[in-house]
């Protein structure tokens, strides 16, 4: 205790083995239980509460740029945009008269069948994307906003050519979201030409969405366009999902897969619509858990 | 050299120009050893390198990991600072940025660390390009055994950009420390020039 603080002869604190050990086994305890619990891990949620307004301010100059830019083109814009609307407003015209009518008939048939109809309405909130992460694993984009804006996780994401994908965590301020042709995305869709019901799959191909478990005699051929089919509760019925485009049918196995092309573009534009659609907690660790984790607590009680 | 300079001094005063100026005595610096660079500096480098892994430049897979090679710097120029916790805590601000396993990176960045200064004493003594093969099969290693625990992980083979990866790292080590020492004036070895 004499020593002066500056001289240091021996070597202070834990050897290093022992510091090594121990961080190695927070990193494994932290890996087990982020793969256990896949949306929910304090540690996560606090490092990406700290980590915001760091990422904010290195994003800065390129919100600066795109602002700018947004508001030099303004005019150009506008224009281009307008005459975009002026020719979608003359086509859905056309559409809605033919979807009034077959509202119309529609709720005469189910009045007919005694079936009552939803409304199927969901508010939903406008995303930006943050930030594209580096993650040589799986694809994933964060959003600029978070459980603050009411972004729970499971809820779907649409842009104007369909689903995108899924959130998958969710922090007070971002939102991490799967792509549709990530492998932990599942979607109940249907054929839209004959209502075939099939569960959609992100697929070994990177980019491609597949359907599987369906018999090799199934009627689905290439052009067919997959639907959202509404079971199960987190997808709304009747976005569009995808166009089937390679039909493999296997003689042996008796099954069938098919892949489909995604109708949406994540890749393409930066904002994307949110649906906030009624999530319950245990339907959303099952959205994104596809199998096992619903039959614990029953075998808890059982055994009391 | 001081007493032939003063001796040159009043030499010229003799002569009659007016006298160069004596130059004062400086004290002498701490050893090298002992030298430890500004805290400032040591943080400043971690921090700004840091930010700039936030930017989207990383989305290239085969991307150099410029915030590592930051820290192996100065966990071995300056271990007592920068550490494995250092390491670790930098790692784990990765992953969630990342969004990938968490603690993946900060089991890699430690166990880089550690290997780091466990070959400290011997990786000194080389100059920056022997470093840097020396730190080429480190990174190598420690980087395969991510790839295969992520691998594991999301049950999904990323690929062999890590590979990649790993051999630009250890190419940039050679650049990056040479602008690190930079402002430190430590280019010779100390250990060779204070004895």
């Amino acid at each position: 205790m004499q020593r002066p603080a500056t001289l240091r002869l021996f070597r202070r604190g834990p050897a290093a083995e022992v510091k090594l050990t121990l961080l190695v086994l927070v990193a494994f305890a932290l890996l087990f239980t982020d793969a256990t619990y896949k949306s929910t891990n304090p540690v996560r949620e606090l490092f990406s509460a700290a980590l915001y307004p760091f990422q904010r301010f290195v994003m800065f100059p390129r919100d600066m740029i795109s602002i700018s830019n947004d508001w030099f083109d303004a005019a150009a814009l506008i224009k281009s945009e307008t005459e975009a609307l002026q020719r979608q407003r003359i086509e859905l015209a056309q559409v809605t008269t033919n979807a009034a009518l077959l509202g119309a008939e529609n709720a005469q048939l189910r009045r007919l069948l005694g079936v009552f109809e939803k409304a199927a309405e969901h508010p939903s909130v406008v995303v930006e994307v943050l930030y594209e992460p580096a993650n040589t694993f799986s694809r994933r984009l964060v959003f600029n906003k978070g459980s603050r804006a009411g972004i729970s996780v499971g809820m779907p994401i649409l842009d104007e050519g369909g689903v995108v994908g899924q959130i998958t965590r969710v922090s007070p301020m971002t939102s991490e979201a799967a792509m549709l042709t990530d492998e932990i995305i599942s979607i109940p869709v249907q054929v839209l030409r004959n209502g075939l019901r099939l569960i959609a799959f992100g697929s070994t191909t990177p980019g491609k969405v597949e359907v599987r478990y369906f018999s090799s005699d199934a009627d689905i051929r290439e052009g067919d366009v997959l639907v959202t089919s509404g079971v199960g509760g987190v997808f709304p019925p009747g976005l569009s999902v995808g166009r089937i485009d390679q039909v493999q049918r296997s003689s042996a196995s008796g099954f069938a897969r098919a892949e489909a092309l995604p109708s949406s573009h994540p890749e393409r534009y930066r904002q994307f619509l949110v649906l906030q659609v009624p999530i319950e907690p245990d339907l959303a660790a099952s959205a994104l858990k596809p199998a096992a984790s619903k039959e614990v607590p029953r075998a808890g009680t059982k055994s009391k | 050299m001081q007493a032939l300079n003063r001796s040159k001094a009043t030499r010229s005063s003799r002569a009659g120009v007016s006298p160069p100026p004596v130059p004062l005595p400086r004290p002498v610096g701490p050893s090298p050893i002992d030298h430890a660079t500004s805290l400032g500096f040591v943080w400043a480098t971690l921090l700004g390198v840091w930010l700039l892994s936030l930017l989207p430049w990383r989305a290239w897979p085969m991307s150099p990991d410029l915030l590592l090679l930051v820290i192996l710097f100065w966990s071995l120029h300056d271990a007592r600072r920068v550490g494995l916790l250092t390491a670790f805590v930098f790692g784990l601000a990765m992953d969630v940025h990342d969004v990938g396993p968490l603690g993946l990176q900060a089991l890699t960045y430690t166990l880089t660390v550690f290997g780091a200064q466990s070959l400290q004493r011997r990786l000194l003594r080389f100059e920056l390009v022997s470093q840097a093969l020396h730190l080429l099969p480190l990174l190598v290693l420690i980087k395969a055994i991510g790839a295969l625990l992520g691998a594991f992980l999301v049950s999904a083979w990323p690929g062999w950009s890590w590979l990649v990866a790993a051999l630009l790292t250890a190419a940039l080590w050679p650049l990056i420390a040479w602008l690190l020492l930079l402002p430190q004036h430590r280019l010779q070895d100390p250990e060779t020039t204070t004895s």
